[in-house]
């Protein structure tokens, strides 16, 4: 692995590295460089600590170390860190969920549809408890019949689940074998990620396109500001907004869902410069989630005086006294951290995020693709790699798709780097759009932008979109020009993403690489074995590219399909 | 003379110093997700076999392999000291593999010549402890007719 000699494309973030440079504090670039180089084994997915015989690893250039200490192969040493990263990441999922279930199932809040809610509630019982996934028959037929085929449609969280985590125990199954238990474990996570949005919409309401605002420039001056980070039950962050309605604080989110209805909590920054926010002084408290929270908050919020509290605590007590002790303890920091300076920049973007499938007319984009006005549909996903320059990857990849007529949906980080860089502003979309797809996009309305934000990974957006579509066109997804493509991706969450993805008959790019690269069987396993099993491919790709190469494969794959 | 230092303390037999070797130096690729494929596979260097010691070419004073080798293709470099296998002339018999004490020189499967440690001598910076995370392997300076029990070798050419 090399330094990455420009940590940022973001220009505010880079005003902020050079103080932190000066001033001697470590960020998230500096942690990387300390631990470069990396390890060889774990990097190519050579390697396994999953009992207390090892740590094993199969050493490429030595005969007598090919295996690990209980005989698994380098083959199945790579497809189970590829198994490993998916259970995480449907797990991820699946706590967002509960998380979120659970609250509303304690009548923390009061959802605005309690039938559909109750509804819902009990689906995600049944998921959790007998192994109801009735969710996923929305799929179209076609494609849950060949997943019934394969033996990879799912039937039951608690049974599929252990099962896929047991793969890693041990057993002789095979490479492919493995691979489609860990595609089984991801349409767990497919469903658990639209039973959530189902809920969401049955607590909160429909959600609607809406006015933005990103980057640190949001941040106000002369309020109380709370920071949401992460993921925490959806409910938690409207208690914390109702509150702090009535008493002027400021609630604002990283990496978290910009939207609860009615509330939107601007996206302050993304993934990738997630510490950078505090270094503003202008954050008076931080609401932690676990997911996608650095650990390193902690420590560096000190430096400037500022508290992070832990939402996702044992004992945590009732939301709405948590939500008021919260949005209090921003009032009193605001008032004792007077001589920490604010130092804001002015520089912000607005944007219009949270389309959901039903805000685009589904058939016009059809037609659209069937009529050739546009090569195509690119999914772009995944959050920040502090392995990539932040930011470059996507809105230069996503820059050349839109100037080559391919209509393009994000979601989740993705969307704020967008964001922060103009693509989801609609006035600015006549610059950066092709004519094709600019006139498919004034024809879905004013408010359309170049890029449409299908909503942040806690909802199902991207799914329910592509489902629409697959009964617009009348066609198998597989057969429709689509790619998707997580060029900066990093959660394990995003590998999960990308797996049902590849089940859903999209072929997939993935950067920087999966920790597979070690055996050449489950390299192509992901791609050719895939394509058999579901018209689609996980592509690994391990030489160096620059972005324009790699739109150059991502139209390829697009013509491919036509 | 400098060569290289293991402090067994600090090693955590984590082989990444034989892994970096074998891309650096052993394969022709010299990138980790190629060097992990090529056939005949790359021979790394440096051995770590139990006992947290990484076992490279101690650059005898007394070298066996100099002193074995039938047409002088083991030879010792005059200014650093370090000794290397002169590829062009070596007629693989193998007779350095048999008499070296630490079992550091190996038989090359792909060109037929004796391979071994020459401690990176045309790098800056021996690859292994460049990579070692642990900093279990440093380069240190030997000094010149270091005596041993002493017994201050004559040093083979």
């Amino acid at each position: 692995m090399d330094f990455v000699q420009r940590k940022t494309e973001d220009s505010v973030v880079d005003h902020f590295l050079k103080e932190a440079a000066e001033k001697e504090i470590p960020l998230v670039w500096d942690r990387y460089e300390g631990s470069l180089p990396q390890c060889g084994f774990c990097e190519t997915g050579l390697n396994c600590r999953d009992c207390l015989q090892g740590p094993c690893i199969s050493h490429p250039f030595r005969d007598q170390n090919k295996m690990g200490v209980c005989g698994k192969d380098k083959d199945i040493l790579a497809v189970h860190s590829f198994v490993r990263l998916v259970v995480q990441g449907v797990l991820g999922y699946l706590d967002q969920l509960t998380d979120f279930a659970k609250s509303v199932e304690a009548k923390e809040g009061s959802p605005k549809r309690k039938q559909e809610a109750d509804k819902i509630l009990k689906e995600i019982q049944s998921v959790l408890g007998n192994g109801n996934t009735d969710v996923l028959k929305r799929f179209p037929k076609t494609l849950i019949d060949g997943w019934k085929a394969t033996g990879i449609y799912p039937d039951g969280i608690a049974r599929n689940l252990f099962k896929v985590s047991q793969k890693l125990d041990g057993g002789v199954g095979s490479i492919e074998e493995n691979l489609l238990w860990a595609f089984k474990g991801a349409l767990v996570g497919c469903a658990a990620q639209m039973l959530q949005e189902r809920l969401k919409v049955a607590v909160f309401g429909d959600t609607a396109p809406t006015n933005t605002e990103v980057n640190l420039g949001v941040l106000p001056k002369d309020i109380p500001v709370v920071l949401l980070y992460g993921h925490f039950s959806p409910l938690l962050k409207q208690k914390i907004a109702d509150v702090a309605k009535g008493k002027k604080v400021k609630v604002m989110g990283v990496c978290t869902d910009p939207f609860v209805g009615p509330y939107n909590f601007p996206p302050v920054t993304n993934y990738g410069s997630q510490e950078i926010p505090l270094m503003t002084g202008a954050v008076d408290l931080i609401v932690t989630g676990d997911q996608c929270v650095n650990p390193s908050l902690a420590g560096l919020a000190k430096i400037w005086k500022t508290e992070v509290i832990p939402a996702e605590v044992l004992n945590r007590g009732d939301l709405g006294s948590f939500a008021k002790k919260i949005v209090e303890k921003a009032q009193e920091a605001f008032r004792s951290r007077g001589e920490v300076s604010r130092d804001i920049p002015n520089t912000k973007e607005s944007a219009v995020m949270g389309f959901s499938a039903k805000d685009i007319d589904v058939n016009k984009v059809a037609k659209a693709v069937a009529d050739g006005k546009i090569k195509g549909i690119a999914l772009l996903a995944g959050c920040n790699n502090v392995k990539l320059t932040q930011d470059h990857e996507i809105v230069s990849i996503a820059g050349e798709l839109l100037k080559k007529d391919v209509f393009c949906v994000s979601e989740g980080c993705a969307s704020v780097g967008l964001a922060k860089f103009g693509l989801l502003n609609p006035k600015k979309r006549d610059v950066s759009c092709g004519k094709g797809l600019l006139a498919l996009l004034s024809s879905l309305g004013r408010n359309v932008p170049a890029v449409v934000d299908l909503g942040s990974c806690e909802n199902s957006g991207v799914t329910d979109f592509l489902l629409s579509l697959a009964s617009a066109g009348k066609a198998p997804i597989k057969e429709c020009p689509m790619v998707a493509c997580f060029p900066e991706a990093n959660r394990t969450k995003a590998v999960a993403r990308a797996a049902w993805t590849v089940a859903m008959g999209i072929p997939t790019y993935f950067w920087p690489f999966l920790p597979v690269t070690g055996s050449q069987k489950t390299m192509d396993a992901l791609g050719k074995f895939c394509e058999e099993k579901f018209g689609a491919g996980l592509h690994v790709i391990t030489q160096k590219m620059e972005s324009k190469e790699k739109v150059d494969l991502l139209l390829k794959s697009l013509t491919k399909n036509i | 003379m400098k060569v290289i230092k293991v402090d067994p303390e600090k090693c955590t037999q984590c082989h990444t110093c034989d892994l970096w070797c074998g891309i650096e130096i052993g394969s022709t690729s010299k990138e980790i997700h190629s060097a992990i494929h090529e056939k005949p596979q790359p021979v790394p260097r440096v051995y770590v076999e139990g006992n947290n010691f990484p076992l490279h070419c101690r650059h005898c004073e007394v070298a066996p392999c100099i002193d074995a080798c039938p047409n002088g293709t083991m030879r010792r470099d005059p200014q650093t000291g370090l000794v290397y296998v002169y590829e062009p002339t070596c007629i693989a018999c193998w007779m350095c593999v048999m008499v070296c004490p630490f079992g550091i020189i190996a038989p090359s499967p792909l060109i037929h010549v004796a391979v071994k440690c020459d401690r990176c001598r045309n790098m800056e910076y021996p690859i292994c402890v460049d990579v070692c995370p642990t900093k279990a392997l440093i380069l240190e300076e030997r000094e010149e007719g270091a005596t041993w029990y002493g017994y201050a070798p004559k040093r083979s050419f």
